[in-house]
C-alpha cells in the first residue's frame, strides 16, 4: 500500500493504493466514480477506458499507482453545469445508447479519438476512421451504426459543418407513439451516473467469492474449510448442504442446486462460497478450501449423452432412460411420406452449430442484503418474477420476505433470464452474516454461468414441387444443454415448433432431443430455440431453389403465409409482413439487377425469419395475467408507472411511458417509470420471449385507458359532458367544440377533488390459443414477426477468410412505437447474427472452455460489423399496443442464413456449420474443383 | 507465502537497474504494462515488485544517426505509427504497429514491452482455475506439453508482431543490464524455448531499437487473425527486400520464436516457401488449426511476392 495523490476529475484526492491494485478499481471503490465500467478486466473491450493527463487508458490494466500526481478524467467529469457534453448529446440524440454499459467507455474513447479525425475527409473515409478508432470498445447492442453516426456527427458540428449522414430519415410523427426518441434514461447513462448492479454502494458490505469445480463430473467425497475458515477477514462460508433446495427456471426442471450438493457436473460450478471483507481475502480463502473429488465418466458431446449410461454415472439421476437424455419431443402434422412422394426435388442436409454466449458487456453482479422486511437483493436480472420465486423457495422464506431489485442493466439477451446460483449464494451468505454481501463474476464466470445457445447437430430435409411449392419439411434436431435443465424444455420445443412459419406447410414434423452433458448449462439466447434450425431450413431452401432454377426470394415469395391464417401447427397467424419485408430487402440491395452478376468472391443471400411475440402461457402455470401495470396521478400532475417489467437496455421503460403519454395526451416528462422492483411494481413475467412490448404495453395502454375513463368521468360530473365527446392531446383535455378545455394540471385538479391520487390497474392476459394435442402450447403466441435479410459478402478465395460487407434487413414489428428503439435492435440484432455467422464459438477441451474471454471469444468489432441498413415495415397488428409486436429477437434469425447463403453465392460453398470456418471454405472449394475437373 | 506486492517508479535506466539489481524476490519492468498487466490478473505473473519504467525520457526517443534509425523502448506504438521518420523509412513498421491489439491499447504499448510480450498458448493464457482444471503445463511447471498432446517441449507462441517486422528490416536492440551497454541483431535475444523464450538476462532493459537506414527496404506485412482489430497473431509474415535484392522472410505465430528464412529475389521462390514452412513449429494451440496457420504461409508470401512484383 502506498499514499497516492491523484487529481480526479479537477478534484484532488488522497488515496492509499495497492501496489499491483488496477485504477479501475480505485476509481469505482475508492473513489466510488462508478460510471467508469469493467466488462473484462483483460484489455479487450475498452468498458474501462478513461483519460490519465489527457491520453486514453484501459483503467482495468492500468496499475493505479500510475495515478500518482497525475489526472485522471472520467465519464462524470464531461457534462457541465448539467449541460451534456456535445458528444454525449450527440450519443443520446442518436440512439447510440442502448444498455449503455459500454457507453462511458465509448464515449471516453471517442473524445480522445475526435481530435485526431480529419473533418474535412469524405464520410466513408471519416466513418472508416472512426471505425478503426473505435476498434477497441466492444458494444453488444447496437452493432455500432448509431455510435458511429453520433461520433461523426459530432466530429462534422465541431468543424462547423451541416452533417447529412443519417439514412434513412425518420419519419416525423405527432403524438408521441412513432416519434422516433431517445430512451428516458439515456442521459443518466451516458453521464455515467445510471447505476447498475456492481455500482450500488451497500455500507459495511462483504465480498463473495466462489470455489469452483475443476472437474466436469466428480463426486464430492469431502470439503475442509478448516484453513479457510482461520483467515482473518473471512465472515462465512458456505456449501451446498447448506442449500439443498432445488430451483430451475421451469417447474419441469427443478434440477439445480445453488451449489453442488453431492457432486459436481461440470467443470466450473460453485462448490463453496466465501463471504470476507475484501475481495482478495475471499479469494486467498477460496485457494485454502480442500475440496476431495472423486471423477468420474464424464459425457462431454450430445453422442456421449446419447449412448448409455450406467445408474452411477448418468449426470441427472431423474431421467427416465439410461442415457442422459433430458428431454425427447416430437410432433408431426400432416403426411410426411406423402409430402415426400409430391415432392419434385428433395434436399436433406445435416448441420452443426456451437454454442454461443450471450456477451452482454456487463458481468452479473448482485447486492443481497436483510432487515425487518426480509430480504433484498439488487441484481443484474432480466426477470425479476423467478427469481422471487426461486429465492423464496430455497431459501425457504415466505413470497412475502423476498424483494427483487433490478437496477440499471448492460444487456441480458436471455443470458439474465434464469434465477441463478449466484444470486441465491449472496442472499444465503448475507443472511448467515447479517451483512450485505456483494458478488460480481469476472467474465470467466459469467463464461462458466452461461445459459448461452444450445450447441446442436440436425438433419433437416425438405422437398418442393417443380413450381417451388413447399411440399414437407422434416427436422432431426439433437441439442446439447449442458449440465442443468434451464429453459431447456422449452428450447427443445423451439427447435421445431418455431419452423411452421413464415411458410406454409401442410407436411411438418420435428424430433429433438435434449441432453444432459458435463458443460456449464445451455438455455435461452436472442431468438430462443430457433435460430439453428432456421438456418438450416434456410440454407435448404437456397439450395432448393438453385436446383429448380429459381430465383430464391421468388420461391420464398410463392411459400408465405397469409395474414389472418392458422398454421399447420394451429398459430393463429394476425399481422404479417414478410412479403414487404422481402421485397423492402430486394429493392434495397436491388437484388434483381445484382443477384447472379457479381463477380466470383462476392456474393449476396437472403433469408427470411419468423419469431413470436411473447409466449401466450406462462412458465408458471397460474392465473395471474401476464403483465400488470399500475399508474398513478396526485396533485403534482405527474402519473407514475410502475410495471415489473425488466428495462434490460432494449428500452422498455421508455415504451411504457410512450404509450401511457400517448394515450393520455400529456408530455413524456409528465410520465415516470418505475419498474422492475417486486416490492413495489406489479408482477410482469419478464423480458424474455420478446414479450414486453406486446404484454406490459398492452398492460400500460389498458391502464392508461382506464386513468382516461376516470378522468373522462371526473369531467362528465363536472361538465355534464359525455366522454365520448372529450379529447385527450397535447397537455390539455378539451371538448370537440373547445367549451370545455382545461390544461393537464386543471384536469388532475377535477380528478382529484375530494377524492385525492388515483390509481389504476391495467393488465394484459393473451387470449387463449392453440390447438388441443400435446405439445399445442409451445410457441403460441398472440402475434408473430416476419422479417427478412439479405446480405452480401466476399470470399477471399485464397484464404478463405469471409467479410460480411453489407446487410439489408427488413422486420415486421407491427407498429414501430419508437423507431428510433427498434432500429436499434434490429441493428444490434444483425450485429449479433454477424458474430455467430463468422466468428463466435464456445470451444471446449475435455469440457473446459477454452475461449471464455472477450478476447478468444470473438465478438465483431466496428471493423468486423457490416454496413447494416435496416427498414421497419409495420403492419399494424391487431392486438399489439397500437399494433405493435416485438422486434428484440426476430430479426437475428434471417440474417444468419443470409451470410451463410451469401458465401454459396459467392464460391459455390454450402455452409452446414456455424461459425462459418475459413478452412472449412478452402477445403469445400477445392472438393469443388475437383468434382468440377471430373466432369 | 507468496511475496508481498510492490510497485516503485523508476526514475532512470540505473535506477531501474540498481532495483533490479537489489531485488530480493520476483521482479517485473513495467513499460506499458499492457501484457504485463493481463498475465497477472491471469495468475501467470507472480512478481512481487513491478519497476514501473515507463517514466524514463530517455527510452523515449527517436533520432536517426548516419547510418540508422533509432526508436527508444518506450515510445509507444501509437506514436511510433505515426512519426515520420518511421512512415518515411520504414512504412512496414507503421503497418505492423497499427496491427497490434486496439487504438487505446497502443497509446499505452511501448515498442520494448512488445518485442518480449510473453508467448501466447490456449492452454497457457488462462485463469489459474482454468490451468488447475485443465493440468498445469510445462509453462506452468507442469509436466507435459497439453497442447501437443503430451510432448516435453512448449510450443507457445512468439506473438510480437513488431519484432517479426523489424527483424525483416535487420533491426539490432540495443540493451542496458549490471554490465553495461550492448546492441545486437534482433532476433538474437529470442531463444525458441517456449518457457524461457528471452535470452536477454532478467535484469535487461531494452533502450532502443537500431535500424539499418539507406537499404532502400521495400516490404509486405501480413497478420492472420480472426477479427480486423483486437486479435493477436495466428501467423505474422513480413518480407523486405533490399537494394542488392536480398529477401528476408521473418514469420510469427508459428514457433516460439520469431522465423527467419534468408535468400534473394531471383532465386527460387518456392523452395524459400517451403524453407520458411518447415522452420515453423506448431501446434493446435490457436484458435486457428495448426493445418491451415500452415496452409496460410505460402498463401501469405505468395501474396507479398506478387504486392513485390518478384513473381
Ligand atoms: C487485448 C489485447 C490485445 C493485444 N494484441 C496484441 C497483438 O495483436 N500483438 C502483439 O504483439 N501484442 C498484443 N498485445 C500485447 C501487448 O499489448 C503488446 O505486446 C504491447 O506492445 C506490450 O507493450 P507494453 O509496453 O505494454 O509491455 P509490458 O506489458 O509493459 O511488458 C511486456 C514485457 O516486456 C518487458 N519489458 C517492457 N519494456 C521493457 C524494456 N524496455 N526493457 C526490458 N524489458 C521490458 C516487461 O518486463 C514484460 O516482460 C495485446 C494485449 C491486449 C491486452
Ligand atoms: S505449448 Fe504446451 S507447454 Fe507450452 S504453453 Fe502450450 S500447453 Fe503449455
Ligand atoms: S474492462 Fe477494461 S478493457 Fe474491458
Ligand atoms: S449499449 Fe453498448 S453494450 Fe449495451
Amino acid at each position: 500500500m502506498q499514499q497516492i495523490s491523484v487529481t480526479i476529475n479537477g478534484r484532488p484526492y488522497q488515496f492509499l493504493a495497492g501496489d499491483h491494485e488496477m485504477l479501475s478499481h480505485l476509481i469505482r471503490e475508492k473513489a466510488g466514480l462508478t460510471g467508469t465500467k469493467v466488462g473484462c478486466e483483460q484489455g479487450s473491450c475498452g468498458a474501462c477506458t478513461v483519460l490519465l493527463n489527457g491520453k486514453a487508458v484501459l483503467s482495468c490494466i492500468t496499475p493505479a499507482m500510475r495515478a500518482h500526481q497525475a489526472e485522471i478524467t472520467t465519464i462524470e467529469a464531461l457534462a457541465m453545469n448539467g449541460q451534456l457534453h456535445k458528444l454525449q448529446e450527440k450519443f443520446v440524440d442518436k440512439g447510440a445508447i442502448q444498455c449503455g454499459f459500454c457507453t462511458p467507455g465509448m464515449v471516453m474513447t471517442a473524445l480522445s479519438l475526435a481530435p485526431e479525425l480529419d473533418s474535412e475527409a469524405d464520410i466513408p473515409a471519416l466513418i472508416h476512421r472512426i471505425k478503426k478508432g473505435l476498434s477497441g470498445n466492444l458494444c453488444r447492442c447496437t452493432g455500432y451504426k448509431k455510435i458511429i453516426e453520433a461520433v461523426s456527427e459530432y466530429v462534422l458540428e465541431t468543424a462547423g459543418k451541416n452533417p447529412e449522414i443519417r439514412e434513412p430519415a425518420l419519419q416525423p410523427a405527432t403524438g408521441a407513439v412513432g416519434v422516433p426518441r431517445p430512451y428516458i434514461e439515456a442521459a443518466k447513462k451516458v453521464r455515467g451516473v445510471a447505476e447498475y448492479a456492481d455500482d450500488i454502494a451497500s455500507k459495511n458490505a462483504l465480498h463473495c467469492k466462489f470455489l469452483r469445480s475443476i472437474h466436469p463430473h466428480a463426486l464430492i467425497e469431502g470439503i475442509d474449510l478448516t484453513d479457510a475458515l482461520g483467515l482473518p477477514g473471512v465472515h462465512a462460508i458456505a456449501t451446498g448442504k447448506e442449500l439443498p433446495g432445488k430451483f430451475g427456471v421451469l417447474p419441469v426442471s427443478q434440477d439445480e442446486t445453488a451449489m453442488a450438493v453431492d457432486k459436481v457436473r461440470y467443470a466450473g460450478e460453485i462448490v463453496a462460497a466465501v463471504a470476507a471483507d475484501t475481495e482478495e481475502i475471499a479469494d486467498a480463502a477460496c485457494r485454502l478450501i480442500k475440496v476431495s473429488f472423486r471423477p468420474i465418466r464424464a459425457f462431454l458431446t450430445i453422442d456421449d449423452s446419447l449412448n448409455d449410461a450406467g445408474e452411477s454415472e448418468k449426470i441427472h439421476d431423474t431421467g427416465k432412460f439410461n442415457n442422459n437424455i433430458h428431454k425427447k419431443v416430437e410432433l408431426r402434422f400432416g403426411d410426411q411420406r406423402k409430402g415426400l412422394e409430391e415432392a419434385d426435388m428433395t434436399a436433406k442436409m445435416s448441420f452443426e452449430f456451437d454454442g454461443l454466449s450471450h456477451g452482454f458487456t456487463e458481468p452479473h453482479a448482485a447486492t443481497a442484503y436483510w432487515d425487518e422486511n426480509g430480504l433484498t437483493i439488487i441484481t443484474a436480472t432480466q426477470v425479476p418474477h423467478y427469481l422471487h420465486r426461486a429465492l423464496a423457495k430455497v431459501l425457504e422464506v415466505p413470497l412475502s420476505r423476498v424483494r427483487v431489485i433490478k437496477p440499471y442493466l448492460g444487456g441480458g439477451f436471455g443470458g439474465k433470464s434464469d434465477p441463478f446460483p449466484h444470486e441465491i449464494i449472496v442472499a444465503h451468505l448475507a443472511r448467515k452474516t447479517g451483512r450485505p454481501v456483494r458478488v460480481r463474476l469476472s467474465r470467466e464466470e459469467v463464461f462458466l454461468t452461461n445459459h448461452g445457445r444450445h450447441p446442436s447437430k440436425m438433419t433437416v430435409e425438405m422437398g418442393i414441387s417443380a413450381e417451388g411449392i413447399i411440399r414437407v419439411l422434416d427436422a432431426d434436431v439433437a441439442i446439447d444443454g449442458g449440465a442443468y435443465g434451464s429453459f431447456g424444455v422449452v428450447t427443445s420445443y423451439y427447435n421445431g415448433v418455431l419452423l411452421q412459419a413464415p411458410y406454409k406447410l401442410d407436411n411438418f414434423g420435428f424430433r429433438t432431443y435434449r441432453v444432459y452433458t458435463n458443460k456449464p448449462q445451455c438455455g435461452a439466447m436472442r431468438g430462443h430455440g430457433a435460430v439453428n434450425p432456421r438456418f438450416a431450413v434456410e440454407s435448404l431452401i437456397d439450395d432448393l431453389a438453385r436446383r429448380i432454377n429459381m430465383d430464391p426470394c421468388t420461391l420464398r415469395m410463392k411459400n408465405f403465409l397469409d395474414s389472418n391464417t392458422l398454421t399447420v401447427g394451429q398459430y393463429r397467424i394476425t399481422s404479417n409482413g414478410s412479403s414487404e419485408s422481402l421485397e423492402k430487402v430486394m429493392e434495397q440491395s436491388r437484388w434483381r439487377e445484382r443477384i447472379g452478376k457479381m463477380e466470383k468472391g462476392r456474393g449476396l443471400g437472403v433469408a427470411c425469419g419468423f419469431f413470436i411475440s411473447g409466449s401466450a402461457l406462462p412458465i408458471i402455470w397460474n392465473e395471474l395475467p401476464q403483465s400488470v401495470v399500475h399508474l398513478k396521478v396526485d396533485f403534482d400532475g405527474r402519473v407514475l408507472v410502475t410495471s415489473g417489467a425488466s428495462d434490460i437496455g432494449q428500452g422498455s421503460d421508455t415504451m411504457l411511458a410512450i404509450i401511457v403519454s400517448e394515450v393520455l395526451g400529456i408530455a413524456m416528462d409528465n410520465i415516470f417509470v418505475l419498474a422492475a422492483d417486486t416490492l413495489l411494481t406489479p408482477v410482469d413475467l419478464g423480458s424474455y420471449s420478446s414479450r414486453v412490448t406486446f404484454m406490459a404495453g398492452n398492460a400500460a395502454k389498458d391502464a392508461a385507458e382506464q386513468l382516461k375513463t376516470e378522468i373522462s368521468r371526473a369531467f362528465t360530473k363536472k361538465f355534464n359532458i359525455g366522454a365520448e365527446d372529450l379529447i385527450f392531446s397535447e397537455n390539455r383535455v378539451f371538448s370537440h367544440d373547445k367549451t370545455v378545455d382545461c390544461s393537464w394540471m386543471e384536469a388532475v385538479d377535477i380528478l382529484t377533488a375530494k377524492r385525492g391520487a388515483v390509481s389504476v390497474s391495467g393488465k394484459y392476459i393473451s387470449p387463449k390459443l392453440g390447438g388441443d394435442f400435446k405439445g399445442a402450447g409451445a410457441g403460441l403466441s398472440p402475434s408473430y414477426t416476419f422479417g427478412a435479410c439479405i446480405s452480401e459478402v466476399e470470399v477471399d478465395e485464397e484464404t478463405g477468410y469471409v467479410k460480411v460487407t453489407q446487410v439489408w434487413g427488413a422486420h415486421d414489428c407491427g407498429k414501430a412505437l419508437n423507431p428510433l428503439a427498434v432500429e436499434g435492435q434490429l441493428e444490434g440484432s444483425w450485429h449479433m447474427g454477424t458474430g455467430q455467422a463468422i466468428s463466435e464459438q464456445m470451444t471446449y477441451s475435455k469440457g473446459l472452455l477454452f475461449n471464455n474471454n472477450f478476447l478468444e471469444y470473438k465478438i465483431p468489432t466496428t471493423l468486423d460489423t457490416p454496413d447494416i441498413h435496416a427498414s421497419i415495415i409495420e403492419t399494424i397488428d391487431p392486438e399489439g399496443p397500437f399494433g405493435a409486436k416485438e422486434a428484440g429477437e426476430g430479426a437475428i434469425h434471417p440474417v444468419i442464413p443470409a451470410i451463410a447463403n451469401a458465401v454459396f453465392n459467392a464460391v459455390g460453398v454450402r455452409i452446414t456449420r456455424l461459425p462459418i470456418q475459413a478452412e472449412e471454405i478452402l477445403a469445400k472449394m477445392k472438393e469443388n474443383r475437383i468434382s468440377e475437373a471430373k466432369i | 507465502m507468496t511475496q508481498p506486492k510492490t510497485y516503485i517508479k523508476a526514475t532512470s535506466v540505473e535506477h531501474a537497474l540498481s532495483l533490479a539489481g537489489e531485488s530480493s524476490g520476483s521482479f517485473r519492468y513495467l513499460a506499458g504494462g499492457t501484457d504485463v498487466m493481463v498475465n497477472k490478473f491471469q495468475g501467470n505473473d507472480d512478481a512481487g515488485l513491478l519497476i514501473d519504467i515507463s517514466g524514463i525520457d530517455a527510452l523515449r526517443q527517436v533520432s536517426a544517426t548516419e547510418t540508422h534509425l533509432v526508436i527508444g523502448a518506450l515510445v509507444c506504438l501509437e506514436e511510433l505509427a505515426k512519426h515520420s521518420a518511421v512512415a518515411g523509412n520504414f512504412p512496414v513498421l507503421m503497418e505492423a504497429a497499427n496491427s497490434v491489439a486496439s487504438p487505446t491499447i497502443r497509446k499505452t504499448a511501448t515498442l520494448g514491452g512488445n518485442l518480449l510480450c510473453g508467448n501466447r498458448c490456449s492452454f497457457y493464457n488462462q485463469s489459474a482455475w482454468w490451468r488447475e482444471a485443465a493440468g498445469f503445463c510445462l509453462k506452468c511447471s507442469g509436466p507435459l506439453c497439453l497442447a501437443s498432446g503430451g510432448k516435453k517441449h512448449c510450443f507457445s507462441k512468439f506473438v510480437s508482431d513488431m519484432a517479426v517486422a523489424l527483424i525483416s528490416l535487420r533491426a539490432g536492440i540495443e540493451i542496458s543490464d549490471l554490465r553495461g551497454v550492448i546492441t545486437i541483431p534482433l532476433e538474437s535475444i529470442y531463444s525458441g524455448d517456449g518457457i524461457n523464450p528471452s535470452l536477454l538476462s532478467n535484469t535487461a532493459i531494452i533502450r532502443a531499437i537500431h535500424i539499418p537506414l539507406h537499404h532502400d527496404f521495400r516490404s509486405v506485412y501480413k497478420k492472420l487473425r480472426k477479427r480486423e482489430t483486437l486479435d493477436f497473431t495466428s501467423l505474422t509474415t513480413a518480407i523486405s527486400l533490399d537494394k542488392t535484392g536480398m529477401i528476408r522472410i521473418v514469420m510469427g505465430g508459428v514457433h516460439a520464436k520469431p522465423v527467419i528464412t534468408d535468400g534473394t529475389g531471383t532465386e527460387d521462390l518456392n523452395s524459400l516457401v517451403s524453407q520458411a514452412v518447415s522452420a515453423t513449429r506448431m501446434v493446435d494451440n490457436d484458435t486457428y488449426s495448426r493445418a491451415y496457420r500452415k496452409a496460410m504461409i505460402p498463401v501469405f508470401l505468395d501474396r507479398s511476392f506478387r504486392e513485390l512484383q518478384l513473381i
